[in-house]
């Protein structure tokens, strides 16, 4: 079974409203949809007692570009990372570093425009996020929604050089 | 925190999306793993470092106390007298920061009255800064989930009233001020963290406390602030405070039950300044 073909329907949703409401002016400034992803990968594990901060990271990058970004971990919480892009077609991953650089996750995940992982940090200390958000605009095998609208009307659905990132965490 | 969307649409969309993509639960155990340098070089990263730092409530440290001892949580809260705040906006940043700590205290004491009481005087403080209408929604939250016990929910609507008023701050491009709310809360959390691990020392709860980046970020956050706001006595004796913070964390990766006592007593001489003011 080829996953792809299950996500598309879902795809040409959101991209048939995205153009609808952009052509219509209705305008979602406030809305971060990448930390809207991040925090619904995030669902299931709040059911397991993952406390899920309201303050995150977010913003655009290049495809293919690697962002770092630090944050305080405490020894005797355990942690997730969950980051999100909604560019349709975009995939993004997210790993964690020590500050040497060692590699300190435990579990990950990979899934299109989500991504996570896990870790028990061994001391508390500044560890570093490294989020990965990649976008092959000629990708064959999937439809014109996933590779970005590629056939855009007036400039709407055009790939713009950048991805929108997001990136949410929980401890528990 | 509840995770929820911020519209229906949205809400919408996220459903299509795992219903048909997806199967949560099963993602991080089904799914290949992605492959990761087990190494990367921070020295050389061949990328860009994300500028934003986000500040751990004191939830966080405080769980892990918890798990460490079990600290008498309803000797920590400490809501000072009702006074005159003032009108200086930074100081009423530190204030609202440090008024949430508190209300964290009071959840880890689970101490339903002082909740109801953090409630009223967040919102009171909010009216101060001009952000009521903003904060109201999840002061009444505090306090009605206060009422049922419901500590989960009181602790995500404290922060989610931090970031409310936060980004609140930083779209009327008041940063500066957002950033003394993250500062007032830290502050808050740390002195009752220092106080409880010097009722009670051991080298496992003192590691809670090496934070140098936080104390750095802190630094350079005070020492690029404009305006008067950033030359007032309060403003300044936190600077040096913090200062004082630093060369105590970063001198070693051991913090001894001596630095854990000055560390105490440095957090408290800042909130004085500011928080727990004489009458």
């Amino acid at each position: 079974m080829n996953p792809s073909k299950n996500r598309r329907p879902a795809l040409l949703t959101i991209l048939v409203l995205s153009g609808v409401l952009s052509i219509t002016g209705i305008v979602y400034a406030f809305v971060n949809e990448a930390i809207s992803l991040a925090l619904e990968a995030a669902t299931p594990y709040v059911e397991q007692g993952f406390e899920v901060r309201e303050d995150n990271w977010s913003g655009e990058v290049e495809p293919g570009k690697p962002l770092l970004i630090r944050h305080q971990l405490f020894r005797g919480n355990e942690y997730w990372f969950w980051a999100g892009t909604s560019w349709p077609g975009a995939t993004i991953k997210v790993d964690i570093f020590d500050n040497e650089g060692n590699s300190v996750g435990l579990e990950s995940f990979a899934k299109d425009s989500f991504a996570g992982v896990r870790t028990l940090p061994q001391k508390t200390a500044t560890y570093f996020i490294r989020v990965v958000a990649s976008y092959d605009k000629k990708a064959e095998g999937l439809t014109s929604a996933e590779r970005g609208a590629n056939d855009p009307v007036e400039g709407v659905g055009e790939f713009s050089g950048s991805l929108d990132w997001g990136l949410v965490y929980g401890y528990r | 925190m509840s995770c929820r969307l911020q519209s229906p649409f949205l809400r919408l969309l996220a459903f299509l999306v795992f219903t048909v993509g997806a199967t949560p639960s099963g993602r991080a155990q089904g799914e290949a793993e992605p492959a990761v340098p087990e190494r990367i070089d921070l020295t050389n990263f061949p990328g860009e470092l994300v500028d934003k730092v986000v500040v751990p409530i004191p939830a966080e440290i405080f769980a892990v106390l918890d798990k460490l001892d079990e600290p008498d949580w309803n000797s920590g809260i400490e809501l000072p007298a009702e006074g005159e705040q003032g009108r200086d906006r930074a100081i009423l940043a530190l204030i609202f920061g440090s008024l949430v700590g508190e209300g964290f205290i009071a959840v880890q004491a689970k101490n339903s009255d002082e909740i109801q009481k953090i409630g009223r005087r967040v919102l009171a403080i909010s009216e101060s800064l001009g952000l009521a209408g903003a904060v109201r929604p999840h002061s009444l939250a505090i306090i009605e989930s206060a009422g049922k016990n419901d500590w989960s929910k009181v602790r995500d609507e404290l922060d989610a009233t931090q970031q409310t008023v936060r980004t609140t701050m930083e779209s009327l491009r008041d940063d500066e001020l957002s950033g003394l709310v993250s500062l007032g809360g830290w502050l808050r959390g740390t002195n009752v963290v220092t106080t409880f691990i010097s009722n009670s020392f051991s080298e496992d709860k003192a590691e809670l406390l090496n934070q140098p980046g936080l104390v750095a970020h802190f630094r350079t956050m005070l020492g690029s602030m404009k305006g008067s706001s950033g030359k007032s006595p309060q403003i300044r004796a936190i600077s040096t405070g913090l200062a004082r913070l630093e060369a105590i964390i970063t001198q070693s990766e051991a913090i001894a039950e001596e630095d854990v006592n000055q560390l105490r007593d440095i957090s408290r001489a800042m909130l004085d300044e500011y928080y727990f003011i004489k009458p």
